[in-house]
C-alpha cells in the first residue's frame, strides 16, 4: 500500500513523536509513505473561519498534488482529515468551485476531485484490517484500559465525513481491542478537547479538557489515546493547566494513536517518542510490562 | 403502489420486538435521589421513542412527566436524551437504538435545570435567545412598503434557507460542550438565529449585531459540530456559526482574541505555507500574551525544542502566495 503522507504542521513540530510513531508503524505494516514537501497547512479550522474560499483553494492545491501523483492522502490528525475532506465537500458548490478554479488555473493547477483523504485510523481498521494487525502483535497491551479520544473533525459533520457515526463511533475501540488493550467507553470520547479556544479563553478550554480526562478516569481508564495531535496538545501538553482548572490532579498519560499500535507491535518507548510527552507514560507502560521511560 | 402505501405495508409486516426502556425519574417536590425506572414494551422497530413513552405513561405509569405536543417533529417540545444523544423523541425510532445498545436509556436534556422526570426548565435557553434580539430591526433605507409585502430576491433568501427550519427544540443547546462549560456562550440555536438576521437584507442592524456578538461569546464556539448531529431539522448550527464568524471577521475583525486568532492563523500560513507555532501566540495574544505564556512555553520547550524554530517555507510557497493574492483581496483586520 502506497499513500501520499500528509503529516500536518504539529506532527512536524511540537508533536514530532506522532510522526516518528506513524513512520515506525507504517514500516512495520508495509505501508509506503510518499512525502511531498510542497503540502501546505490544512488551515486547522481557524483559517476556514477567516476566509472559507481561500482555505478551500489551499486544500484543493494539496489534494491536486496527491491526485497528480495518483495517490490517496494519509492524514494523522483529526483536524487535517476534517479540513481536507471538507474541501472535497465544499468544491461541490459551483460558486466555491468557480472561485477556487479561477485562483488555481493561472498557476497551472487543476484539481479534478478524485483524491481520497484517509486518516490512519481508517487505513488501519479498513485497509490493513484488524486481523492483519492482530497477527503482528508481539506485546499485547493486556490489562491496559484505554479511553479512545476521537477528535471532533475526524467524525463530524458525519454526513460529510462519510465514515463512522458522529456520536457513537467504534473504529478506535475495535483497534484498541485488536492490540490487546481494554477499550473504555465514556461520553467524553467524542467530545471537544477544548483546543479551538485555548487562545481565546484558556480557562474554559482547560475546564473542557479536564472534564473529558476526568470522565475517562471515572470509567476506569489507565490512559487515553487520540488520533489528533491538537487534542494531544490539550490533553497532554496543557494537562497541568487543566488540572489547575479542575482543582485536582489528573495524572493521565495520553498516547497518540500510532504509539498504542507501535507498542503492541514491539517498538520501544524511544522509537515512539514517548519521552517527549509532558505527562509521563511510565505507569501505563509498567502495566503492559514494557521498559519505563526516563 | 405509492411510496406511502409501500411504507405502510412494510410497517404492517414488521415483527414486534421487546424494547427495554430505562427512564430517568426525579421529582424534587418529593425529595429523594434521581433513579432509572425500567419498563418493557413490545413495539414495532419503526415506532418513535415518544410513542413508547406515551404508552408507558398511559398504560403502565401515569406519574411519568414529559413534554410533547405535535408528535410530528414540528413543535420542538419532546427533545430529550435517547441513549445519551440529544434527540426529538418523536423522530427517533426505537429499532436502531435497541439494535445498537440493547435497550433505550432516556434522560432529560443536558445543560438545563431538571424540573421533574424528563421536563427541564427552558428559561435560560430562551433568555439567551432573546439576548440576540431575534426580530427584524428594519433598515430605514429599505422601509416596509405600505401597499404590500417587502420582497427579497431568491439569492438573498438562499443565504438563510436553513435557519427558518429551526423549531427551537434546544437539542443543540443540550448537546453543546461550550454551553456546558461557559455561561457566556449563547448556544448554537441563538447564534444560528442571529446569523439569520445578520444576512437578512431587510435588517439594518447588521454591524451592531456583529459587534455585539464578537465580544459576547461568538468565538467560544468549539466547532465540534455536536449541534449539527443533534439538530433534527438540518439547520446545521455549527456551519451557521462559522458563516457568522467569517462575517464578523470581514466587518470588524481583530477586535478580540477569537477573531485575532483566526486572522493570525490566516496570515501565519501565508509566509511559509506551514504553521509557526510561536508566532501564532504573539499574533493572537500580543506581546503581553507571549510573556504570559512563557512559563508553559519553557516547560514544553524542554521536551519539544522544535516549538521555537521557524519552519522552512514549503516548496511552491509562491503558489500559496498567489492563491492568497487571488482570494484574500480584502486585507482583513489589523495585524
Amino acid at each position: 500500500m502506497k499513500l501520499a503522507y500528509y503529516p500536518g504542521c504539529v506532527a512536524q513540530e511540537s508533536g514530532k513523536e506522532l510522526d516518528m510513531a506513524t513512520r515506525w508503524v507504517c514500516r512495520a505494516l508495509g505501508i509506503e509513505l510518499v512525502g511531498f514537501p510542497s503540502f501546505s497547512c490544512c488551515g486547522s479550522g481557524f483559517m476556514d473561519e477567516a476566509n472559507e474560499v481561500l482555505n478551500v483553494a489551499l486544500n484543493a492545491r494539496n489534494l491536486a498534488i496527491a491526485e497528480k501523483a495518483g495517490l490517496d492522502l494519509l492524514t494523522i490528525c483529526s483536524t487535517c482529515q476534517g479540513m481536507l475532506s471538507l474541501a472535497n465537500v465544499r468544491l461541490n458548490d459551483p460558486t466555491v468551485k468557480g472561485r477556487v478554479d479561477a485562483a488555481l488555473k493561472p498557476l497551472g493547477i487543476e484539481y479534478r476531485g478524485t483524491a481520497k483523504v484517509k486518516h490512519l485510523l481508517r487505513v488501519l481498521t479498513e485497509d490493513v484490517g484488524l486481523d492483519a494487525i492482530k497477527a503482528k502483535v508481539v506485546r499485547p497491551l493486556s490489562g491496559l484500559k484505554v479511553g479512545a479520544f476521537y477528535g471532533c473533525h475526524l467524525l463530524r459533520p458525519a454526513d460529510e465525513m462519510n465514515w463512522e457515526s458522529g456520536e457513537e463511533p467504534h473504529a478506535f475501540e475495535d483497534l484498541l481491542a485488536a492490540v490487546g488493550a481494554t477499550p473504555v467507553y465514556y461520553r467524553g470520547r467524542v467530545m471537544c478537547c477544548g483546543f479551538p479556544i485555548q487562545f481565546v479563553k484558556p480557562a474554559t478550554a482547560e475546564r473542557i479538557s479536564a472534564r473529558q480526562i476526568d470522565d475517562a478516569k471515572a470509567h476506569g481508564a489507565d490512559a487515553m489515546a487520540t488520533p489528533c495531535p491538537l487534542c494531544h496538545i490539550s490533553l497532554d501538553g496543557y494537562q497541568n493547566q487543566a488540572a489547575k482548572a479542575a482543582g485536582h490532579r489528573l495524572d493521565m498519560p495520553v498516547f497518540h494513536l500510532p504509539q498504542v499500535v507501535g507498542l503492541a507491535l514491539g517498538a520501544t518507548a524511544e522509537e515512539l517518542g514517548l519521552p517527549r510527552h509532558m505527562v509521563p507514560t511510565d505507569g501505563a507502560l509498567a502495566k503492559i510490562g514494557s521498559k519505563a521511560v526516563a | 403502489m405509492s411510496i406511502a402505501e409501500e411504507r405502510l405495508l412494510a410497517f404492517a409486516e414488521e415483527k414486534l420486538v421487546t424494547v427495554p426502556f430505562d427512564v430517568y425519574r426525579y421529582d424534587p417536590a418529593r425529595g429523594g435521589q434521581p433513579r432509572y425506572q425500567h419498563y418493557e414494551l413490545r413495539l414495532a422497530p419503526h415506532t418513535p421513542v415518544l410513542t413508547g413513552l406515551l404508552r408507558i405513561r398511559d398504560e403502565i405509569d401515569p406519574t411519568l412527566a414529559l413534554r410533547y405536543s405535535c408528535r410530528s417533529a414540528i413543535c420542538g417540545s419532546c427533545a430529550m436524551l435517547v441513549n445519551s444523544k440529544s434527540r426529538l423523541a418523536c423522530k427517533t425510532p426505537v429499532g436502531p437504538e435497541v439494535k445498537e445498545h440493547g435497550r433505550i436509556v432516556i434522560d432529560p436534556m443536558r445543560n438545563q435545570p431538571i424540573l421533574r422526570d424528563l421536563v427541564v426548565d427552558q428559561q435560560p435557553f430562551w433568555n439567551r435567545y432573546e439576548q440576540m434580539e431575534p426580530h427584524l430591526i428594519l433598515d430605514p433605507k429599505r422601509p416596509m412598503p405600505k401597499d404590500g409585502p417587502t420582497r427579497m430576491s431568491p439569492t438573498e433568501v438562499e443565504r438563510f434557507k436553513e435557519t427558518p427550519r429551526c423549531i427551537s427544540c434546544a437539542a443543540c443547546y443540550s448537546a453543546c460542550p461550550a454551553v456546558e462549560a461557559d455561561p457566556e456562550f449563547p448556544g448554537p440555536m441563538a447564534l444560528a438565529k442571529l446569523y439569520r438576521f445578520v444576512v437578512d437584507p431587510r435588517d439594518g442592524a447588521t454591524q451592531a449585531r456583529l459587534q455585539k456578538i464578537q465580544t459576547n461569546g461568538l468565538w467560544l464556539c468549539l466547532r465540534c459540530h455536536l449541534c449539527t448531529e443533534a439538530c433534527p431539522k438540518e439547520v446545521r448550527p455549527s456551519e451557521r456559526i462559522r458563516d457568522l464568524k467569517e462575517l464578523a471577521v470581514e466587518a470588524q475583525g481583530g477586535t478580540e482574541p477569537g477573531s485575532r486568532h483566526a486572522i493570525g492563523f490566516l496570515k501565519n500560513i501565508e509566509s511559509a505555507g506551514t504553521l509557526n507555532e510561536l508566532k501564532l501566540v504573539r499574533q493572537t495574544s500580543g506581546l503581553g500574551g507571549l510573556v504570559a505564556a512563557l512559563p508553559q512555553g519553557v516547560r514544553m520547550w524542554r521536551k519539544k525544542p522544535e516549538i521555537t524554530k521557524s519552519p522552512h517555507p514549503i516548496e511552491g510557497i509562491d503558489e500559496v502566495k498567489k492563491i492568497y493574492e487571488a482570494l484574500d483581496g480584502k486585507k482583513k483586520g489589523k495585524e
